[in-house]
Formats: structure tokens, C-alpha cells, sequence
């Protein structure tokens, strides 16, 4: 275990140090600013009030940082969804091998199959922490406009997620969505880091998975296979709203998630397969 | 006993080219072998098949008793290598380069990373970014990151490609130096033929991937006596030395057996009426050997 960390630390330490891995980051943050302002401008209370007054008197109380927070999140996931995801895994693999690193690195004494599972690791923990960083800043963004305090309007109508908490539960629900998107946005650069495991271009991996997630999302959206929905990847990792619902739903969750872990899976045994049976020479 | 053991090598490229052909050669403890041959004669895909980066379709390397191809974690422990071009992040320092891949290894000894950059000559240099890095300070931190942590074999693939006269006298001094007094195995993988000369002491030429030779280099050559002959009557030479256990080649190179001296050669020749103009010591070049051996014409 503790060289299996010494290992993983090393990946961590190239991913931090390089300042591609911050673009996310800061496009996340600076996107989520552009919403808010624009959400400001176009009255965004009124709307809000429009929307919870028929629900419950005090609508001002759920106008709050936590339900602001919530919203921008959702649009800047939308907007930018797991373009910066993608494009770290789609580099991880493919990346290494085209500059020549991958050569260095397995000159030393250790299998392919443990290197993957380190670059693998790396990826999917960059992805739940980009994730929660968007939560994060959503968070903060929201306090600076609202303040502490009120209550956190959970509103999903497409999985009908309709749903009030006070400030305490709130934030524990507001927490627990984040991990959970967190963990449902592995699959999405899972699928990036498999096509990275082949012979291509870095930039081929990440076009190739993005285009993946979005024909998923348009033939979600389109409800052109609506009675194949279950075959859509962003129809489970959509269950993530889920947990802001009254009463969760944990049945449903589980078999979502344990789709996804499936393909996660599946994604990395075929990548290693693919990276197994490659002969590393220029 | 043999330290790494290279065993019928045959690998055929995808497009069907033969890159080796039943290749195989060994390496004892302590020694320099140069490894030879023209661009495509499969050098590096010795060394690509040695670290485990390319698959052999037949044969296996053994470092140390365990096979690169069953085993390759526990092979690779005693290997140190520079494999093709030496590559780094060049967003991390030389330091953390080596933090990175020494992480792989499952080892970082502060003390004794500070000693190998000390050795290499990149003290100065190394938190420094690898993208400011020379040439030659980026094959020195490839030397110093297959030194760590301290391998019983070094790989060398062309680690003097591209360097300056002094940066290959300094990288020849540091290779000497290593097998002098760290007693390391050092297979090298290089064009230069008076680099191989000066260090190696046995050399494995290899053709079309095909293995042509495989003895000591010729300057090492200290027990094999050698003598041009110049003489018209080539046939009766050849006759008379042939009574005496003694070989010539189409050169006139005579190697003398070790059952005699040259001055008894002299007097066979002489006595068998054979008409000798000159009798010169030769000592043949590496040069000699290799295109005799590698020529493609």
C-alpha cells in the first residue's frame, strides 16, 4: 500500500505542477461569475419568486445563497459539462506516449497494469475534485451575493426533484449532490482515458469522448430512445439530483451508480487491454 | 556467471519487417558491450525488448536469473536504463523529474539523489526547470535518473547522440568511472565506433537483425598478436602458415598462435622460400571489424 501511494504521488505531483490542469479550474470559476452576473441582470429573483411563491409563503426565505449556488452549478455544468475532465484524461495515456515520457516511466520497475491503474486514479480523482471545487465556488459565489443563512430550493423538474431544506440539511444535500455528480462525471473521463490507451492523438481521445457524452445527451434529451433510456450514460449519471429529493430514492441511485462503476470497469480493463498489447518504440 | 541473458530474439514488426532474427548474446558481471549496427539493424529493439517495451515473438531476456517477459518487475529492479530519447516534463525541475520517476520505484533517498546529481555535475542546475536544460544537461539527468535507486545494469541507448566532443568525453569518463568503482554491467547502444572502442569491452554486431559478431572489441584485444605481411608470393604464404597453425586474411593480416612467436613466423616464411617485404605489427580498428562485419554492400 505505501508504495502504491509513493506511486499515485508521483502522478499527482506531474498533474498539480502543470498549469493546463488549472485551466478548469479557473474557466469554471470565471464562467460561474458570468452566470451569476447575467442571472442578476435579467432578474433572477423575480423569477425565482415566480417559481416558489405558489409552493410556499415564504418564498424570500428560499431566495437564498444555497439555491443560487445550486443554480449556477447547474448551468455551468451544462455549459461546460466535461470538457476539462476529458481533456486531462484524453492527455494521460495518449499524451505520455506521443512526447515519449511513457518510455521513461516503464523503464522502471513496474507493471503496465499498475501505471494505468495510477494514471487511471489520477484522472477520476481530478474529476470528483473539479467537480467539488465547482460546488465549492458556486458556494462561495453565492454567500458573497446572498449571505449565510435562508433555505435551499432543490429544483430538478427533469428527474422531478421539487424540494425545500432549512440552511443545515440544505448545505448537507447541497454536499452530498456534489459528490455524487462528483462521482457520476468519472465515467465521463473514464471514457476519455480508454480511447487514450489507443495509439492517437491526445486531442483525438478527448474529441472522441466529449462527442460521446453529447450524442448521449442530445439522444437523452431528444427522447429518441426513451424506452432505451437505460442504455444512456447520462441518463445515470443525471440520478445524481436525485439525492436533493424529500425522500432519496437509494434503490435507484445504487443501480445508476452501479452502472456507471460497471462501465468504469469495463472502460479500463478494455483501455489496458489496448495499452498491453502495444509495442512502445518510436 | 551471465548478468543479463538475451535468448533467440526474433520480433517482426506489424508491417512484416524482421527487426531481429533469432538474436541472442549475454553479459557478465562488470563488463562494457557495445552494441552495433546500422539504423534499423535492431539495436534499440534489443533494449525496447530488455526493458519489456516491446514484445518478442519468440526468445526472452533474463536479468539476473528472472525473465523480462514473466517477470518484468522483479527483472527491471536491477536495471537502470536511457531508452531512446531522454524525454522529461519540462514543467517540473530536474529534481522533481526525478522525484517522479523514482516515485515508480517505490524509492526516494534524498542523500543519495543529491550524491548521484553531485556525480552527473547537475548540482546547479537541478531545481532549475528541465525546459531551460541543454542538451547535455538533459542526457546528464537521464544518467542520473537510471542511476537511481542504484541499478546492477545500465542501458544506454545513444546517450552521447548529439553531444558536443567535450559532453561525450565527460559522459565517457562518467561511464568508465562507473564500472571502475560501482563494478556496474553497462550495455551500450551507439553509432560512434571510437566511443565503443574506448569503453566497451566486447561488442555485438548486428546486420539486418541478424547477430554477425560477437567477441571482444579489438582494442582490447591484448592476448591476439597481429602482423601485416607484404609478400608476392601469396599462395606459398598461405601454404607455409597454414603448416603453423597461423591465419591470414585477404588483408595480409596475420594472427600469430599463441604456440609461437613472430619472429619464428618470420623464419618459417622465410625458410619456405617465401619472398617477405615487410612484417609490420597490426593492430586492427574497430572500424576494420564493423564494416567487414555490417558493410551492406
Amino acid at each position: 500500500m505505501t508504495l502504491f501511494l509513493q506511486q499515485w504521488y508521483g502522478e499527482l505531483l506531474k498533474l498539480f505542477a502543470r498549469r493546463r490542469t488549472y485551466i478548469g479550474f479557473g474557466v469554471f470559476s470565471v464562467l460561474q461569475v458570468v452566470i451569476l452576473v447575467m442571472l442578476k441582470t435579467l432578474g433572477f429573483e423575480k423569477w425565482m419568486a415566480k417559481v416558489i411563491a405558489p409552493q410556499t409563503d415564504s418564498f424570500e426565505y428560499y431566495i437564498s445563497s444555497l439555491t443560487l449556488a445550486f443554480i449556477v452549478v447547474k448551468l455551468a455544468v451544462f455549459i461546460l459539462g466535461g470538457i476539462y475532465l476529458t481533456l486531462v484524461a484524453g492527455d494521460i495515456v495518449a499524451k505520455e506516449s506521443e512526447d515519449g515520457h511513457m518510455r521513461m516511466l516503464l523503464a522502471r520497475p513496474v507493471s503496465r497494469f499498475r501505471l494505468l491503474l495510477l494514471k487511471y486514479l489520477t484522472a477520476s480523482a481530478y474529476a470528483v475534485l473539479l467537480i467539488l471545487f465547482l460546488f465549492f465556488v458556486a458556494f462561495l459565489l453565492g454567500i458573497v451575493m446572498k449571505g449565510l443563512g435562508g433555505g435551499f430550493f432543490a429544483f430538478a423538474p427533469e428527474i422531478s426533484v421539487v424540494a425545500f431544506y432549512d440552511w443545515g440539511p440544505g448545505i448537507q444535500r447541497y454536499m452530498l449532490a456534489a459528490l455524487m455528480l462528483g462521482l457520476g462525471m468519472t465515467t465521463i473521463s473514464s471514457i476519455a482515458f480508454f480511447l487514450s490507451c489507443f495509439p492517437i492523438k491526445p486531442a483525438a481521445a478527448t474529441i472522441g469522448a466529449l462527442s460521446y457524452a453529447l450524442v448521449d445527451m442530445i439522444l437523452r434529451e431528444s427522447r429518441f430512445m426513451e424506452s432505451r433510456e437505460y442504455l444512456l450514460l447520462t441518463k445515470h449519471i443525471g440520478v445524481w439530483a436525485r439525492v436533493l429529493a424529500e425522500t432519496i430514492d437509494w434503490p435507484l441511485i445504487a443501480r445508476s451508480y452501479s452502472v456507471l462503476l460497471a462501465v468504469n470497469i469495463t472502460l479500463f480493463t478494455l483501455g489496458y487491454a489496448v495499452f498491453e498489447s502495444r509495442d512502445l518504440k518510436s | 556467471m551471465a548478468l543479463l541473458e538475451v535468448r533467440h530474439l526474433t520480433k517482426r514488426w506489424p508491417t512484416g519487417r524482421l527487426a531481429l532474427d533469432d538474436v541472442g548474446f549475454e553479459m557478465r558481471e562488470g563488463e562494457i558491450l557495445g552494441l552495433l549496427g546500422h539504423n534499423g539493424a535492431g539495436k534499440s529493439t534489443i533494449m525496447g525488448i530488455t526493458l519489456g517495451m516491446v514484445r518478442p515473438d519468440a526468445g526472452e531476456v533474463r536479468i539476473g536469473g528472472r525473465s523480462v517477459q514473466k517477470d518484468r518487475g522483479a527483472a527491471l529492479r536491477q536495471i537502470g536504463a536511457i531508452y531512446e530519447a531522454a524525454v522529461f516534463y519540462d514543467y517540473l525541475s530536474g529534481w522533481q523529474n526525478l522525484r517522479a520517476l523514482c516515485s515508480l520505484s517505490g524509492w526516494w533517498d534524498e542523500a543519495e539523489v543529491k550524491r548521484v546529481v553531485q556525480m552527473v555535475n547537475l548540482s546547479r542546475a537541478i531545481h532549475q526547470k528541465t525546459s531551460t536544460y541543454s542538451h547535455g544537461m538533459r542526457q546528464r539527468l537521464a544518467l542520473a535518473q537510471a542511476l537511481l535507486p542504484q541499478p546492477k545494469i545500465l542501458l544506454l541507448d545513444e546517450p552521447t547522440d548529439g553531444l558536443d566532443p567535450e559532453g561525450i568525453r565527460e559522459f565517457r569518463e562518467l561511464i568508465l568511472h562507473l564500472r571502475k568503482h560501482h563494478g556496474m554491467t553497462i550495455m551500450l547502444n551507439s553509432h560512434l565506433l571510437g566511443e565503443v572502442e574506448q569503453m566497451c569491452d566486447r561488442c555485438v554486431i548486428l546486420k539486418d537483425g541478424k547477430k554477425v559478431f560477437e567477441g571482444t572489441v579489438p582494442s582490447q584485444e591484448k592476448s591476439r598478436r597481429m602482423f601485416q605481411l607484404e609478400t608476392n608470393d601469396i599462395g606459398l604464404a598461405r601454404e607455409v602458415l597454414s603448416r603453423c597453425g597461423a591465419t591470414m586474411d585477404k588483408l595480409g593480416i596475420v594472427e600469430v598462435p599463441l604456440n609461437m612467436e613472430p619472429h619464428e613466423l618470420v623464419a618459417a616464411l622465410v625458410n619456405g622460400r617465401v619472398q617477405v617485404h615487410s612484417w609490420q605489427p597490426h593492430r586492427r580498428t574497430l572500424e576494420e571489424l564493423y564494416m567487414g562485419m555490417s558493410s551492406r554492400s
